[in-house]
């Protein structure tokens, strides 16, 4: 298929390249009637040097023994001018919970999810990113107390 | 209400925000049946409509605060989310970072990271029915629960110095080792444990009340589970054959013989025989580990060359306790990536590290299984009765400090 | 000689019975032991030790007494949007209105000579049994008027609930409008089938007919059990007061001394319903009078109280529709047999 790379790692990981993300949403299909039917995680990698944000999907198989023993990952990139992607969500429901935990973390939106909210972050973290690079969390010194 | 009552109530202070018969119903942070998190509930008279989960009220960010810290400093954070069952969770992150780095574990190492996690499923599954037991009002399960598992907790206890968040295993092995006293306590406590399984089965599971309360309740079938990414015992229970521990067997877990059981009905009484069983099967299993577990070292040679002689002699010869080799400081592994699973007390559990040659990872991804079952609590509540959310909620083992990490 | 006259008022039964004996003051160290006895039985099966510290060769049960005072002392927050005067009343009335009953139900028996009691022959005379009673208030009618009065308590729960403006409380207030009808209807018809066997309604004709209820009618006694065990919720069917969905039901906004009544609300009026059941199912005061026998009646009472409360170690909580269904389509026409078992057995019982 074009636009796609496939790598294989060792005995049971994959990894499978989308170099355009506007067919994501037909390889998925492809791999869902190949016996993929679950999604584990959506990862959202940050780059800040290229300005890109890298999705990495973990899909697995429930029903195919053969397939459950695999991981596939299927890699996407996004780039800060335009972070859409097309939600997987009509392909795989179990993509549910890690799109809205990508878009509150990292700004990736994910056109036709139907509840794109924030899930895990209070209110005050509309507009800012804490999962991309730029976002410091302050730390502490460490502190040796001198009596002890 | 009729118009009438409000106009013959009003100033006298009665007058009542009367909940109509669809409404809204917050089971808040503060209440007891709740957990640490909010549960928005759509009613509809006493029938469900809509459940949604207003998850996060203990959202430490892991992930963000693991780009800060070694590698293995990030030990006992990342075996803090799910504190009861902080040996799966230390083994899987252990697990990614000896692939990245290339590191053999000797076969010793692998059976007792199989014993402690044996352990440990056990005591989460005793976690797990007391406080399913005390969501539908019984309090002598409990008690029982709780009473139970501090028998494994003290096998623990003596293994690894702590009761919980052990921080047992490292990159290349495990930090202490078995001692005859601490085999001689596990079988005592697997004669315990049979025998008071017996009387939860009299009490509890045979209880015509809780049977009551729980067939029927919560059904998922087999096309939703895997649809919805069910984990753990829920899918185990929907008659998917989907276990960790054989699909990719990890530590010692291919030389032990033990069953998977799977049950078809999918409802909670399901959900609650499975875990049962699963008790049985890892008793089993730590009697084959007790017999069977190779003589060797417990630490990989590569590491263990590193500790200095005196504090060898010290600490190894006496007490065959390990210290910490000096390479652990702040090392350096390659570049690459590394995708590694576990099979949890609660289900799969997934970690995602990525390295880019500094001593800190530039990206630790860990997927809980309680995480996973936010999106499976919220469809199976949909169509219940209000009494029946607390029954899902326990069923399904969801633990919220687990979802939210 | 004055000593005398302060005996009979004293030991006047109107006076006696609501006030210190099986009233008020018994009633409240009742409350106490059985609170203790429900801890130290739960505790016992589940592996530890209930109340142990506060006394510790007592067993513990000063625990109960510390544990009293703290809630009698404790601030009474009033919500702000209730009304005040009903807030208050509510609490007040549910342990007032579970009192009450007692008062109807005859305890023992006088006898003519020889009794403490005996002064009072000629005052509690019975025409209609030609006995004497020891009994509060003198009625041929004392079973019909306990049962009355002790089913007004669901109405007053319902007004708590209603009053307390939240939404977990209307809930348990509407479970609690359900369950009142169903347990009502139980325990009505049990007690119009033993009526119809013994041929009266006067409880100490009952006792004295001479085979105790639970024999001539078991369906009735069984059937007023699950009534009993439904109406001052106990254990399966703890369904209004919910802990685990909705945090103490009707219950929710009180504290301090308004919430040591409620819950004493609900232990006094197990004990009423149980005060009934000795007396006509477990035979009463028989073979004993006077005082004796007075002391026979309440302790065969506090065995059915404490037999009630055993089950919060053995059961969970069923759903309201559970609880619905079962006393609808299994305990009901169980009742409806009572009472044709009460009209074939009535004949030989004269």
């Amino acid at each position: 298929m074009k636009g796609v790379g496939v790598k294989v790692e060792s005995s049971n990981r994959l990894s499978v390249e989308v170099n355009d993300k506007s067919i994501l949403v037909n390889v998925a299909n492809e791999l869902k009637g190949k016996g993929f039917d679950h999604v584990k995680s959506i990862t959202g990698i940050d780059f800040p040097e290229t300005r890109t944000i890298q999705l990495v999907y973990h899909i697995s198989s429930y029903s195919d023994p053969e397939l459950a023993k695999v991981i596939l990952s299927l890699k996407v990139s996004v780039s800060y001018d335009e972070p859409e992607v097309e939600s997987l969500y009509r392909v795989w429901p179990s993509v549910w919970t890690p799109e809205r935990e990508t878009y509150e973390d990292l700004g990736v939106i994910f056109r036709g999810h139907p509840d794109l909210r924030r899930i895990f972050l209070p209110e005050d973290f509309e507009g800012v990113y804490p999962l991309r690079k730029d976002f410091k969390v302050k730390t502490e010194g460490l502190f040796v107390d001198k009596r002890a | 209400m009729t118009s009438g009552l409000e106009g013959m109530l009003s100033g006298t202070g009665m007058e009542v925000e009367v909940v109509p018969v669809e409404g809204e119903l917050n089971v808040g942070p503060q209440h007891p049946g709740s957990g640490h998190m909010r549960i928005l509930v759509k009613l509809n008279g006493d029938i469900i409509e809509d459940v949604d989960l207003d998850v996060g009220y203990v959202h430490r960010s892991v992930e963000k605060l693991s780009e800060n810290r070694n590698y293995i400093h990030l030990i006992p954070l990342v075996e803090r989310p799910a504190i009861l069952d902080s040996i799966h969770m230390n083994l899987g992150y252990v697990m990614a970072v000896e692939k990245i780095l290339g590191v053999d574990v000797p076969p010793r190492a692998q059976y007792l990271r199989s014993f402690a996690a044996e352990v440990n499923r056990i005591a989460s599954h005793l976690y797990g029915m007391g406080i399913l037991a005390v969501f539908m009002g019984h309090s002598t399960g409990f008690m029982w629960g709780f009473g139970d598992r501090e028998v494994w907790v003290e096998i623990l206890q003596a293994l690894t110095g702590a009761r919980v968040t052990n921080s047992y295993i490292i990159p290349g092995g495990v930090r202490r080792d078995l001692s005859p006293a601490i085999k001689e306590m596990t079988e005592k406590g697997i004669t315990y444990m049979r025998r008071k399984l017996e009387d939860w089965q009299k009490i509890f599971i045979n209880n015509p009340n809780i049977k009551a309360r729980m067939q029927g309740v919560g059904v998922m079938k087999r096309e939703d589970a895997i649809r919805w990414g069910a984990v753990g015992p829920n899918l185990r229970a929907s008659g998917v054959y989907y276990d960790v521990r054989k699909m990719e067997p990890y530590a010692a877990y291919d030389k032990l013989d033990f069953e998977v059981p799977v049950y078809k009905e999918g409802d909670a009484y399901a959900r609650t025989l499975v875990r049962i069983e699963e008790i049985e099967q890892s008793m089993k299993m730590l009697e084959q580990i007790l017999k069977e577990i190779p003589e060797g070292n417990i630490l990989s040679d590569r590491f263990f060359r590193q500790i200095p002689p005196v504090r060898l002699k010290k600490w190894w010869e006496g007490q065959r306790r390990i210290v910490m080799p000096g390479y652990y400081a702040s090392f350096r592994p390659p570049k690459g990536e590394a995708v590694s699973r576990v099979e949890a007390g609660r289900g799969e559990l997934l970690y995602y590290v990525v390295s880019d040659g500094s001593s800190k990872p530039y990206r630790l991804r860990m997927i809980t299984p309680s995480y996973r079952l936010i999106y499976v609590f919220k469809e199976l509540a949909k169509g219940c009765r209000y009494a029946d959310l607390v029954t899902v909620y326990g069923s399904l083992d969801y633990f919220p400090p687990e979802a939210d990490r | 000689m004055w000593l005398s006259s302060i005996a009979y008022y004293f030991f006047y039964p109107s006076f006696f019975i609501p006030v210190i004996f099986p009233g008020l003051i018994f009633i409240l160290i009742a409350l106490l032991f059985t609170i203790w006895a429900e801890r130290k039985f739960a505790a016992k099966v589940q592996m530890r030790f209930g109340p142990f510290y506060a006394s510790k060769r007592l067993g513990g049960f000063l625990q109960l007494v510390a544990d009293m005072i703290k809630f009698a002392f404790s601030e009474i927050i009033v919500p702000r949007e209730v009304n005040k005067t009903l807030f208050i009343l509510g609490p007040i009335l549910i342990t007032g209105f579970s009192l009450v009953p007692i008062s109807v139900i005859p305890i023992s028996s006088i006898p003519q000579t020889g009794s403490i009691l005996s002064p009072y022959y000629g005052v509690f005379h019975d025409t209609y049994s030609s006995l004497s009673l020891f009994s509060a208030v003198l009625t041929p009618y004392s079973l019909a008027l306990a049962i009355a009065l002790t089913s007004v308590v669901s109405v007053l729960v319902i007004l708590t609930a209603w009053v307390t403006n939240n939404r977990f409380a209307m809930i348990s207030g509407i479970r609690e409008g359900y369950l009142s009808v169903s347990y009502d209807a139980l325990i009505t018809i049990s007690i119009i089938g033993i009526a119809l066997e013994f041929h009266s309604l006067d409880i100490s004709k009952i006792v004295t007919a001479g085979i105790p209820g639970i024999i001539a009618n078991p369906l009735a006694a069984i059937v007023f059990l699950i009534g009993m065990l439904m109406g001052s919720s106990r254990f399966p069917f703890d369904i209004t007061e919910a802990d685990s969905e909705l945090v103490t039901g009707p219950y929710t906004e009180y504290s301090g001394l308004l919430f040591v009544m409620t819950m004493a609300g609900s232990y006094i009026l197990n004990f009423a319903y149980s005060l009934i059941f000795a007396d006509v199912f477990l035979g009463g005061w028989t073979p004993l009078t006077g005082f004796p026998g007075a002391l026979l009646t309440v302790v065969k009472a506090m065995i059915v109280l404490l037999l009630s409360v055993f089950m919060r170690s053995v059961y969970g909580r069923y759903r309201i529709d559970q609880a619905l269904r079962g006393s609808w389509k299994y305990v009901f026409p169980a009742a409806l047999a009572s009472v044709i078992l009460g009209l074939v057995v009535g004949p030989w019982i004269r």
